[in-house]
């Protein structure tokens, strides 16, 4: 019989509906998928919460799962409380959890402490195993980058990032390998520091598979409040593309009482959108994408973009079956476990983590031209070329 | 520009009539824009007006006229029909109900006074007729006869065969189908109909195309259960439907875990009350139809292929209110309807699914037995291209 992989599993917190609970749940108690309740060909062996508080539910997966235990460090998890590294693949999971902010409002999950932990193992070790980093790197640039040249210099495979490039898509489509892109935009929501990054990575999901492929960023520059709608309105961002982007939300709030799904005047978005924000970057090959925040207006994230030289539009929405309200379960972590598995089975990660590295640059260059407001953010340090996957890796199955 | 007129039972926020028309009125989301069709609402009848009632409002905002009879409606108070299209919303309002739980809506009923009109002043215009054509097969069949006597294109039924589809997938046309088993909640009848059409519109691709129902019968209670450890319905299409579901109950409601709710007994302790629709069909096919109220809030299909390993599933996407942009894909193939004519898929969809919920609910009046019904002999090819938001 072949030998079955073992997992460990690092995390902040596990409460119901945290990102651990969405992420361990899914490799205990399996998921739809593919027409079965699918069961991971592998075993969660260690598991380590760094926060247990009144709504901790990791006890109880603890006692319901006797194959999984529980330790106090991450060491001990990653060692099975041994000396050496005892597992075949880490789920490093540091999204929510009572952590600090700093002035700039960035919450300081402990990602990179954790993954450094992790190293530490790797090393005393003599080898990696694959990792996957739920979200983006870390909240520091300095630290994502270091996190990522670890992963090279040790030759580990290493995936990242948010649920939203391989969930569920309306339509059910993605952007055509090599084609030209000349405009993208991604209108969501939520907040900064949060799921912006998320909207970053449904943009970034998209154009990388454009001509040339990813050739890394130049500049940001973030908008906010009167801002925004002076650059809207001088369409800084195509006008046609944010309508486009919009006509596949499937929640844009009524502007009108007593209509269930009106178009919103200009003047009807200002009036429900009290904070819009946009993060516009130019891409090294010319390439212009905005991601745009409209809290109040929309509640998914949705992509438009020109493609081809006729100029038209490609657009759809990254569909996330979102609880409490919509749905119990937050299915769309169901592609991304899936992926996860891909990667500890094959030893290579299905998607390239410099997505995430560049989402990551960008997460922390947008908060940091709203903290600086508005000023145009210069990132040399975001020159991150990569090549898309031939085969999309969204869930279409 | 085509003129329209509405036909309906109520308008109020939040019914069927409001998202219907509505989108006629300030348009919808269509393949990444804002579609406004090329058509004009001109008259409206509405049978009941409680508060709330939206047609005076809308009629004064949006420059048409609400009539009190249908008559007047088709005529916009003229002489002759001034009308190039009816948009009939049966839906919602206080009407009462029979012995099988069945609403009693007046579509039978407008359809044949918008008949009456077609007959005397000798033209007939494309009637879209939303959910199922009645509560009667006899009435149902009678209102698709119309449109072939009179020569009027006829469009009915329900948003869920047209909804996007978690994974977007079809059954192939002509595909060898062995079995097919579909989910759904919510009451009896309006729900039911949904998930019987919803399954209606997927078997009716098998080879051969459809052939009619045989002889239908409505199980309910535990028995249901044991029906399906002896083998009646499928257990491999129960899990493959259920794998495609966003919506478990119980324990997912509790701590937000995933669940095998057929392995771990969930499912049972559920459902308060599981209905089983067995459909049988005249070339030898069967379906089911399993209402799970309690154990899932969503609408989900199976089936085995032959020669396939594994089942096809797909979730039927009912997208959240009060946007409902589900409506807005059946909208869509309304305005093809009243632009074109002709119905973009086969209102005998719609008249066999309104017969075999009728017989159902006529099994369980009579002490759930297996009624035989040679009637419901109702032969359709179903349309080529896939009718489902796609694009």
């Amino acid at each position: 019989m072949e030998k079955r992989l073992k997992i460990a599993a690092i995390a902040t917190i596990y409460h119901k509906y945290s990102h651990a609970q969405h992420i361990v749940d899914r490799f205990l108690e399996g998921y739809g998928w593919n027409s079965r309740h699918h069961y991971p060909p592998m075993d969660l062996v260690s598991l380590y919460v760094e926060q247990v508080k009144d709504n901790d539910i990791s006890s109880d997966r603890l006692e319901r799962f006797p194959t999984m235990k529980g330790f106090p460090t991450i060491a001990e998890a990653l060692t099975l409380g041994g000396e050496e590294l005892a597992v075949d693949g880490i789920l490093l999971i540091g999204e929510h959890g009572e952590y600090p902010s700093n002035d700039k409002g960035q919450r300081l999950y402990p990602r990179y402490e954790h993954y450094m932990q992790m190293v530490e193992v790797f090393k005393r070790s003599g080898r990696g195993v694959p990792v996957f980093n739920d979200k983006h790197l870390s909240w520091n640039w300095e630290w994502a980058r270091e996190m990522y040249d670890i992963s090279q210099s040790m030759d580990f495979a290493f995936m990242a990032g948010s649920s939203l490039p391989v969930t569920w898509r309306t339509p059910s489509i993605d952007m055509p390998l090599n084609v030209s892109i000349s405009e993208a935009v991604c209108v969501g929501y939520g907040g900064v520091d949060s799921y912006d990054f998320h909207a970053l990575e449904t943009l970034q999901c998209m154009v990388e598979r454009r001509e040339g492929g990813e050739s890394g960023v130049k500049w940001l520059q973030a908008y906010r409040g009167d801002a925004f709608w002076n650059a809207h309105h001088s369409e800084l961002w195509s006008r046609e593309l944010f309508e486009s982007a919009l006509c596949r939300s499937h929640t844009l709030t009524p502007s009108r009482p007593g209509f269930n799904n009106p178009f919103p005047t200009l003047d009807e978005m200002k009036e429900i959108v009290k904070d819009p924000i946009a993060y516009q970057y130019e891409h090294n090959d010319g390439l212009k994408s905005t991601m745009i925040l409209m809290n109040g207006l929309v509640q998914d994230f949705n992509f438009a973009a020109y493609i081809g030289t006729e100029k038209d539009i490609l657009s759809t929405q990254m569909y996330l079956p979102m609880p409490p309200a919509r749905t119990t379960l937050a299915n769309f972590f169901s592609p991304l476990v899936n992926n996860i598995e891909q990667m500890f089975l094959t030893g290579k990660a299905t998607y390239p983590v410099e997505r995430t590295l560049l989402t990551t640059g960008l997460v922390a260059a947008g908060v940091d031209s709203l903290h600086e407001g508005g000023v145009l953010q210069e990132t040399p340090h975001l020159d991150i070329s990569y090549q898309p996957t031939e085969e999309s890796t969204f869930w279409r199955t | 520009m085509k003129r329209i007129a509405v036909v309906t039972t109520i308008y109020r926020y939040l019914t069927h009539a409001q998202h219907f028309a509505d989108r006629f009125l300030v348009g919808y989301p269509k393949e990444g824009n804002w579609h406004r069709p090329n058509m004009r609402v001109v008259s409206m009848f509405v049978d009941q007006k409680p508060e709330g009632n939206q047609s005076e409002d809308r009629a004064r905002e949006f420059g048409f006229t609400v009539y009190p009879t249908i008559a007047e409606t088709l005529r916009c108070g003229g002489e002759n029909i001034a009308v190039d299209a009816v948009l009939l919303i049966g839906e919602h309002g206080d009407y009462p109900h029979n012995e099988m739980s069945q609403v009693l809506y007046p579509r039978y009923e407008f359809f044949k006074e918008c008949v009456k009109v077609f007959e005397e002043d000798g033209k007939s215009v494309p009637i879209f007729n939303d959910k199922h054509l009645s509560y009667s097969f006899e009435k149902a069949k009678e209102m698709v006869n119309d449109g072939y006597r009179l020569n009027f294109g006829v469009l009915a039924g329900s948003s869920l065969p047209v909804t996007w589809r978690l994974p977007d997938v079809d059954l192939s046309l002509g595909c060898e189908l062995e079995d097919a088993l579909m989910v759904g909640v919510g009451g009896s009848d309006p729900m039911d109909y949904h998930a019987l059409e919803a399954m209606q519109c997927m078997v009716e691709r098998r080879k051969g195309g459809e052939t009619g129902v045989a002889a239908v019968q409505l199980i309910d209670g535990e028995e249901v259960w044991k029906l399906g450890e002896k083998g009646r319905w499928s257990m491999e299409l129960l899990e493959a439907a259920l794998s495609r579901s966003d919506t478990p109950c119980g324990l997912t409601d509790e701590d937000g875990r995933t669940q095998d709710m057929i392995r771990n007994g969930e499912i049972y302790r559920l459902v308060d009350n599981p209905a089983a629709y067995f459909i049988e069909y005249n070339d030898g096919f069967k379906a089911t139809l399993l209402m799970i109220n309690g154990a899932i809030r969503d609408y989900c299909f199976a089936a085995k292929l032959k020669g396939e390993p594994l089942p096809v599933s797909t979730q039927f996407f009912l997208t959240p209110t009060p946007n409902v942009t589900y409506s807005a894909c059946l909208v869509s193939k309304i305005e093809e309807l009243f632009e074109t004519g002709v119905a973009p898929y086969p209102a005998e969809r719609t008249l066999l699914v309104s017969g075999t919920l009728e017989n159902c609910l006529l099994s369980r009046h009579r002490g759930h037995v297996r009624l035989e019904t040679p009637h419901l002999n109702v032969e359709y090819s179903a349309p080529t291209e896939s009718q489902h938001a796609q694009r």
